[in-house]
């Protein structure tokens, strides 16, 4: 026997008291899981921004177009390393409700700049020799079945085809996965050659351009060089972080992460509540016990860690099942295309299960304190005299 | 070295409620032998467990000298009593006061977790502990499955697992019929003769008083006749 | 039996007076169901403002005309030629000047938040003056309508309100060209207060797209009908179009919105509610044990099992109740009329309103009584079936 042995035997001398903790816990740390996940999912685009890469798009609003000029212009401004440029598509699959969101591209210079889409050298070099050619994220491949080789009609919802209609027919030369698991892979790349010989309006144009920078440092000197150079001409361009840019776009959703932390946080105060007046009770009903404990001896301090780390084991027990039956949760959702169509990227991160770590001492000890307290201060005799 | 192993000189305890302050004892000197078995009467108030909590130092005088063992106990401070405690007293409650989530060999070891021993020496002294008081064979046993004696037992057992110099016991018969009663003090008369244990025992039972060696009568915070048995 | 009321009567009054006992257990159970309710509410009233607005917008007597396949405003694109030859089609209400109908482009522009100071992306409609009359509801507030040919833009209620530097007389740069701001207006609260009007020829020429439009708007002959327009379209290969009634347009953009807030909303409270039955349970087999030497002491003297029941449940049911009250109070307090707003289907923001409904205040109330009836049940279970001679054992 030691004192851990007497923390557990106190902690389950109750049981319907400790599982109905344990499940307050459990609810809240899986709430915690899930809800972060979707957070993250929010998130990625900011966290996972690069930072030296810069993002060019017309000062009027991204969704108007530049000049095809505009992208050697930059590369000749001193600073700037790389350059590509993009288009949107407004892609879908056999059904305009199936997204299947697709950006028109330069595959080269793309891949360079986006280093962190994985593809083997084969799949490259295929893709850049193949104009009809498409690279599909694995995610977006997953939620729709595709597989390397396969021939499938990609609609537009915005252009159309010189022959008329709105479907392209393109073959997956390969499939990119992410460096990191938070990295966005629910989209495709299409070869800009390939869509600008066959659409029917005139002429070309970029919807937006990313730079890479020789040294974050210069990002802000080399955005207002870009937008100087524009300045005063048909089309003036704005030029921000990728971070900044992502976060921009996120916070017009609205602010999720916002109503996720409030109702993280109402749920906290709640179990909380909840536990912390359980373990005060239970501190209530032994009041005899820990007279005894240090009539027999036992210091102040040691039964004060004992209460405390009885919280602390109820928190933690609570909190990992939680957090881990939230992890298998998102994993299983994860497999659900309708699911993955919403929120791309899914995961709970190393640092969400950190934080949920940090939340479970957190919870432990605030619980714990107070009734720890008590315990400490307990006069033996007033308790004994209470025969 | 001296042949009291508590020496009280001119002790004070006073209780302040609000406005009011109550003067149980007022200048108490006594003396307990080394290996008495000392039982204290008196009637409810008189000062009987006020005075075992002082000599168990979970209570202190508010003035004069408590010496244990010719060192005086009432300047240590909370944690030195509490390891002193640990090192030489055993108590033993009416109510028992056995934790109810642990077994009966659990509730004996007790007291060990205060003391660097190995696991085998320290279920040694467990095992030994309750076949002295005669509960070897319930050692797996809750307190809720044990009867008011067996309880008692367990609790001895407990007071006397780490080997104190002293047991403290408050009304150890206080909750038991007569038979169990007679087990227990017959117990304890035991543990003061075979094992040169010294024992205090406050009581309300003449009965009980008769197995001391020395009675003591409280009342109002004095001695009223001391009977020193020879 | 016969005195079966006044014993329910005597235990209930038992089981309240006790309350303060555990006061704390109490009221952290009613905090409980206090914080799901209100959690509930907040995206209910969220779900249910966003709904409103957009079914604000639509209107069942107008129709409206997209590009087969662009689904939304923005993706569309329409050339004068195709404008002028569908609004010809029958089925299209006409007066003395002919169709009655509105080719309008819309464009994507900045405006800065007055709450956070960063930039959003508002919506610039060029409009035709029949285009302000073919919609239901909507009204200058303030000043005056935009006269065609000039940069004069009228604004929305939500823009004006939430925006910077849209009151009347201001100039404001919207993408390459400057424009005075002329009047204000009010739509019924609903989508289109989030946008900026003007001359749609003069968008056309400031943001350079030549003679094209992206939707067009018109009046129908039979409200709800579009079939005829719709054949007349696929009937004529110079043009392709997708004819909707506008209530149609704007509920299918708005499904999906919805569909996340509430099918987020409704899940998360049914996993709160989980929790704080847990805690409800707590209090409930806290407050049977507590008084088990009461309750015990009156079955010995001929108080049913049945009345120790029904005290705990009212107990249960009374804590539940007022928690839930408390919740709705504090959602109708913090979240009512709150605004909101997110990104349309168009890369624009919507601004809406939360607000509470009479089924959602219901909702509320029903998950706070579910909690208390539950919660109350297993321990009120465990005080009916607590054995007499508990009364007459020591209390440990």
């Amino acid at each position: 026997m030691n004192d851990f042995y007497l923390i557990r035997k106190n902690l389950t001398r109750n049981k319907l008291r400790m599982s109905l903790n344990l499940f307050a816990i459990f609810i809240a740390f899986f709430l915690f899981g899930a809800l972060g996940s979707i957070k993250n999912a929010f998130d990625a685009g900011v966290d996972l921004a690069a930072a030296d890469r810069l993002v060019v798009v017309n000062s009027i609003s991204f969704t108007q177009t530049l000049p095809v000029a505009y992208a050697n212009k930059i590369k000749s401004i001193e600073g700037v390393r790389k350059v590509t440029w993009a288009n949107w598509f407004g892609g879908y699959y056999q059904d305009p409700k199936q997204m299947a969101m697709t950006f028109i591209v330069d595959p080269e210079s793309y891949l360079d700049v986006y280093s962190e889409l994985q593809l083997t050298d084969n799949e490259k070099n295929r893709w850049f020799n193949n104009r009809q050619g498409v690279v599909v994220g694995e995610q977006l491949a997953k939620n729709y079945g595709w597989e390397k080789g396969d021939r499938i009609p990609i609609s537009s919802n915005i252009f159309s085809l010189h022959e008329g209609g709105h479907t392209w027919d393109v073959v997956i030369d390969g499939i990119f996965k992410g460096e990191t698991e938070g990295v966005d892979t629910s989209y495709m790349l299409m070869h800009h050659k390939y869509f600008f010989e066959t659409q029917a309006y005139p002429g070309e144009w970029l919807g937006w351009l990313t730079v890479t920078t020789a040294d974050p440092e210069l990002n802000e000197t080399i955005s207002r060089a870009i937008d100087q150079q524009f300045a005063n001409s048909s089309a003036e361009t704005e030029t921000t972080t990728e971070a900044a840019f992502n976060k921009a776009f996120i916070e017009q959703v609205g602010d999720i992460g916002q109503i996720i932390t409030l109702v993280v946080l109402a749920a906290f105060f709640s179990i909380l509540m909840i536990v912390g007046n359980s373990m005060m009770l239970s501190v209530r009903e032994r009041v005899k016990e820990i007279a005894v404990l240090k009539t027999l001896g036992f210091p102040s301090a040691r039964v004060f860690i004992m209460v405390l780390a009885e919280s602390l084991l109820l928190a933690c027990v609570g909190g990992l099942l939680g957090s881990v039956f939230a992890e298998v949760m998102i994993g299983g959702l994860t497999q659900v295309p309708a699911i993955t169509r919403i929120f791309p990227n899914l995961v709970i991160t190393a640092e969400t299960w950190m934080t949920a770590v940090f939340l479970m001492l957190l919870l432990g000890c605030l619980t714990g304190f107070f009734p720890a307290l008590r315990a400490l201060k307990l006069k033996t005799i007033d308790a004994l005299s209470k025969g | 070295m001296t042949d009291f192993i508590y020496e009280l000189k001119q002790v004070h305890k006073k209780f302040v409620k609000g406005q009011e302050s109550v003067e149980i004892f007022d200048g108490l000197d006594l003396g307990i032998k080394r290996g008495d078995f000392v039982s204290i009467m008196g009637p409810s108030g008189s000062g009987k467990t006020t005075l075992l909590n002082m000599l168990g130092g979970v209570d202190r005088p508010s003035s004069g000298a408590l010496l244990f063992d010719g060192n005086p106990i009432n300047d240590l401070n909370e944690g030195q009593l509490a390891k002193w405690r640990a090192d030489h007293i055993g108590f033993i409650f009416q109510f028992y006061n056995l934790m109810p989530m642990l077994t009966a060999e659990k509730n004996v070891e007790l007291p060990l977790l205060l003391k660097k021993l190995s696991p085998k020496k320290r279920k040694e002294n467990v095992a030994t502990a309750l076949e002295l008081v005669g509960l070897g064979e319930r050692a797996k046993h809750r307190p809720n499955e044990l009867s008011g004696g067996q309880q008692q037992r367990v609790a001895i057992a407990r007071a006397i697992v780490s080997d104190p110099d002293v047991l403290l016991c408050d009304e150890p018969t206080g909750d038991l019929d007569r038979s169990t009663a007679t087990d227990i003090l017959e117990n304890l008369q035991l543990l003061n003769k075979e094992f040169n244990k010294t024992i205090i025992m406050v009581t309300h039972d003449p009965v009980a008083a008769a197995y001391a060696n020395t009675s003591l009568h409280l009342d109002k915070g004095v001695f009223v006749e001391k009977d020193v048995a020879a | 039996m016969s005195a079966l009321l006044p014993q329910i009567r005597t235990v209930v009054s038992m089981n309240i007076l006790s309350l303060p006992q555990r006061m704390w257990m109490a009221l952290t159970t009613l905090l409980a169901v206090a914080i799901v309710v209100a959690v509930l509410l907040a995206f209910l009233a969220m779900a249910n403002g966003f709904q409103t607005t957009v079914k604000n917008s639509g209107s069942d007597a107008l129709g409206i005309g997209l590009r087969a396949g662009s689904q939304a405003e923005l993706n569309s694109g329409l050339s004068n030629e195709q404008v002028k030859l569908i609004v010809e089609a029958p089925g299209i209400k006409r007066n003395a000047d002919g169709p009655i109908s509105s080719a309008e482009l819309y464009v994507v522009v900045g405006g800065v938040r007055k709450s956070t100071g960063l930039e959003a992306n508002l919506s610039l409609r060029g409009i035709e003056l029949d285009g302000v009359a073919l919609r239901p509801g909507v009204e200058i507030m303030e000043g005056r309508m935009f006269t065609p040919g000039k940069n004069e833009i009228v604004v929305g209620r939500a823009v004006w309100r939430d925006y910077e530097n849209f009151e009347i007389g201001d100039e404001i740069r919207l993408g390459t060209a400057n424009w005075r701001v002329v009047g204000i207006f009010s739509a019924n609260g609903g989508v289109y207060e989030s946008e900026i009007w003007t001359d749609v020829r003069t968008v056309q020429t400031q943001f350079n797209r030549g003679n094209t439009y992206q939707v067009v708007r018109f009046a129908l002959e039979t409200p709800g009908d579009v079939e005829k327009i719709q054949a007349y379209s696929d009937n004529n290969p110079q043009l392709n179009f997708d004819i909707s009634t506008e209530k149609e347009y704007f509920s299918e953009q708005a499904e999906g919105i919805f569909n996340i807030i509430f099918y987020i909303g409704w899940p998360l409270a049914i996993i709160m509610a989980l929790g704080a039955l847990a805690g409800a349970l707590n209090t409930m087999y806290t407050s049977v044990s507590q008084r088990t030497q009461e309750i015990a002491t009156l079955r010995a003297i001929g108080f049913t099992g049945l009345s120790a029941f029904i005290g705990t449940m009212v107990e249960s049911l009374l804590l539940a109740i007022l928690g839930g009250v408390l919740g709705t109070g504090a959602a109708f307090l913090f979240f009512d009329g709150m605004q909101g707003s997110t990104l349309g289907s168009s890369f624009t923001q919507i601004v809406f309103d939360f607000q509470m409904s009479r089924e959602s205040l219901v909702s509320g109330m029903q998950i706070a009584v579910l909690i208390g009836l539950v919660g109350g049940f297993f321990p009120a279970l465990k005080a009916a079936r607590i054995p007499v001679v508990k009364a007459f054992s020591m209390q440990h």
